[in-house]
């Protein structure tokens, strides 16, 4: 198990609501997004499978520099492959863009 | 959409696709951050939700509560918290459909049983939500699904056998023990999990309807779940066969099928008894000092039933012991079987429809056994509803007025001690090193938590509820008593009149305040089992709000 915090530029578009999605099962992973007022949009991880820092950045950048949203993210992973990372986290933020 | 593949949904998808649209409100969901608080510490990641979903909405316009287990999550296993919301949830329908406003419950299970990370906070989570179930389907039915990957194993198979109204698909499977566990307790020549026809074939939901064990086979499909469902819930009370008891009641035709199995079949798993052990079995100990009546060892009985008057109360001694000669090898050895459990419910049973209201017998269960029996056959024959009418039965008990008291005198473990002693009023033990309380045996852990014997003794350390001595256990309410006895295995007349007179005590408690449930808001359960109790204040608050 390793945990990672990482801190983003907030970007202009605001979120409508909060979502979750996904399961901590084998190979996939629970996102839970929320919208913020704050300078930065922040993310926790939470992995089983510790010792991939660097891979995590490159996501969750490679996520940001797509979408310039604002969101507080928190993920739960149960060791899910990166192209299931970014599914889910796109997943996520599609649902949080409808108000309902 | 309806066409789509029930199973395969996630447990939240599969509450908000039985509801009506735009009816669904979910209780501590994902966003309330109550997750388990003792997995990150076993280095496991959480799940925000604890692998439950809680809902409130409408089927049929009736006020319905859904709780869908996640199948995905650490294989649905119930832990404290999920636990916790589990039968909170219960609860607090109960309390509303008592208050004349009816909540129709509906469990989806998928789930392998007692989450071994939190084991005994598992278990003490899963015996209360047996008797919520037990108490509210006397008002309203109370509808299982089984349609989901894992299946509906241990002791939420229990919680299965306990509903009104059971359907399943044929993704789902029921059974006690999953193959796994019997392979690691029993050998792979008993029940080879990679037996893939096999293991379909003696616990596939299609196989549990085709013998009666399940009311109701659907297809996989969202559209097929939701019709049962739907259906059960807009029929409400009436039963569509008047004056046909549950399964669980069914004690005698059942006790015959199990009776029914050839001893051929039976033979090839009897271990030979090489000599009598050089100490008697406690629970047959106890059993005759405290009835004092003489129970020979050669009978050919594992459920050992005695009446003895003490003063003006009438006791009903009720223990299992070793039974050389038993019908079922894996239940040779004091395990808690087929047999054993239809037989202790027929003895509580016989009380409860033979005493007088106005003196009603106590039911002392003498608890010493090593588990639940292990085995192919248990299995095939549905071992998990002769433990629920076991279960069923010591509720029905308490709730008709006799005090139910437990003596543990040696070992409680799991699935056993569910159906015989953790449904009492009050639960007495020796503090003594002898006793035992845990929910499986360490190597079994080992193998289903993959983690190596060593790593799982040292566990016990930092995990309270993963230990096995009575110390922790009483520590989280699970034992009311502790009796201070040097010797359990040769009591001396002081020490029986001492055991005794602990009963005779314990009656007394539960006569003044009959009440089956154990409170959360007593010492010392308040703090070992804070989550247990904050969750509950938690859902019923949001409950409530849900109404304004």
């Amino acid at each position: 198990l390793e945990i990672f915090h990482f801190e983003f530029l907030a970007g202009k578009q605001v979120l409508l609501r909060k979502i979750q999605v996904g399961v901590v099962a084998s190979g996939n992973l629970e996102v839970l997004i929320e919208p913020t007022n704050a300078v930065n949009s922040t993310v926790r991880v939470r992995t089983s499978v510790p010792g991939y820092r660097n891979e995590w950045t490159e996501i969750l950048r490679t996520f940001f520099e797509r979408h310039d949203v604002a969101a507080a993210i928190e993920i739960n992973d149960g060791g899910a492959s990166p192209p299931i990372v970014l599914l889910r986290l796109e997943q996520a933020l599609e649902e949080s863009r409808n108000a309902q | 959409m309806r066409n789509e593949s029930f199973g395969e949904k996630t447990a939240r998808e599969r509450a908000q696709l039985l509801f009506e649209p735009g009816t669904f409100t979910e209780l501590l969901g994902p966003f309330a951050r109550v997750e388990s608080p003792h997995l990150l510490i076993q280095n496991i990641v959480p799940q925000s939700d604890d692998g439950v979903v809680i809902a409130l909405g409408k089927i049929r316009r009736r006020k319905a509560l859904i709780i869908s287990l996640e199948g995905g999550f650490q294989g649905g296993s119930v832990g404290e918290v999920n636990g916790a919301k589990i039968a909170g949830a219960l609860e607090l329908a109960l309390k509303e459909t008592r208050g004349g406003r009816l909540v129709f419950p509906v469990l989806l299970f998928d789930t392998g049983g007692i989450r071994l990370q939190e084991a005994n906070l598992g278990l003490l989570a899963i015996s209360e939500i047996h008797s919520a179930i037990v108490e509210l389907r006397e008002f309203v039915p109370v509808t299982g699904v089984i349609a989901g990957r894992v299946g509906c194993f241990g002791g939420m198979a229990i919680a299965a056998a306990l509903c009104s109204f059971l359907i399943g698909t044929e993704v789902g499977r029921l059974g006690l023990n999953g193959p796994e566990v019997i392979e690691q307790e029993a050998g792979t020549a008993e029940f080879d999990p990679l037996d893939r026809l096999l293991v379909w074939r003696t616990l596939g939901c299609r196989r549990r309807f085709d013998i009666g064990q399940l009311d109701q086979l659907v297809n996989d499909t969202v559209e097929a779940v939701a019709s049962a469902v739907g259906e059960r819930i807009s029929i409400g009370m009436t039963r569509s066969k008047p004056g046909q008891l549950p399964r669980t009641r069914d004690i005698e035709p059942q006790l015959q099928k199990v009776r029914a199995r050839p001893l051929a079949d039976l033979e090839n798993d009897r271990t030979q008894v090489v000599s009598q052990p050089a100490a008697p079995h406690r629970g047959r100990l106890w059993f005759e000092v405290l009835t004092r009546k003489l129970a020979p060892a050669e009978a050919s009985n594992s459920v050992l039933v005695g009446d003895v008057l003490w003063g003006k109360e009438a006791i009903r001694a009720i223990s299992v012991v070793p039974n050389p000669n038993a019908r079922f090898p894996r239940a040779q050895h004091g395990q808690v079987g087929l047999e054993e459990g239809w037989r202790i419910a027929k003895a509580i049973w016989d009380a409860i429809e033979t005493d007088d209201n106005k003196i009603r017998r106590t039911l002392l269960a003498i608890v010493d056994t090593p588990g639940q029996a292990f085995g192919f056959h248990e299995e095939d024959l549905g071992i998990h509803l002769s433990l629920a009418a076991a279960v069923e039965a010591y509720i029905a008990a308490s709730r008709c007025g006799h005090p139910v008291v437990a003596l543990i005198v040696g070992r409680a473990i799991s699935g056993a001690f569910l159906a015989h002693g953790l449904q009492s009023g009050e639960i007495l033990a020796f503090d003594h090193e002898s006793i035992e309380i845990h929910v499986m045996s360490e190597a079994a852990v080992a193998r289903v938590t993959r983690r190596t014997p060593e790593e799982v003794t040292a566990l016990a350390r930092i995990v309270p509820s993963t230990a096995r001595d009575v110390r922790s256990f009483a520590r989280f309410g699970g034992v009311d008593r502790l009796l201070q006895i040097s010797n359990p295995a040769e009591p001396d007349a002081a020490t029986i009149a001492h055991v005794q007179d602990e009963i005779l005590q314990a009656i007394q408690r539960i006569r003044l305040v009959p009440t089956s449930r154990r409170q959360f808001d007593s010492l010392p359960a308040s703090e070992s089992r804070k989550m247990s109790f904050q969750v509950r204040k938690q859902l019923e608050s949001l409950w409530r709000a849900t109404d304004s």
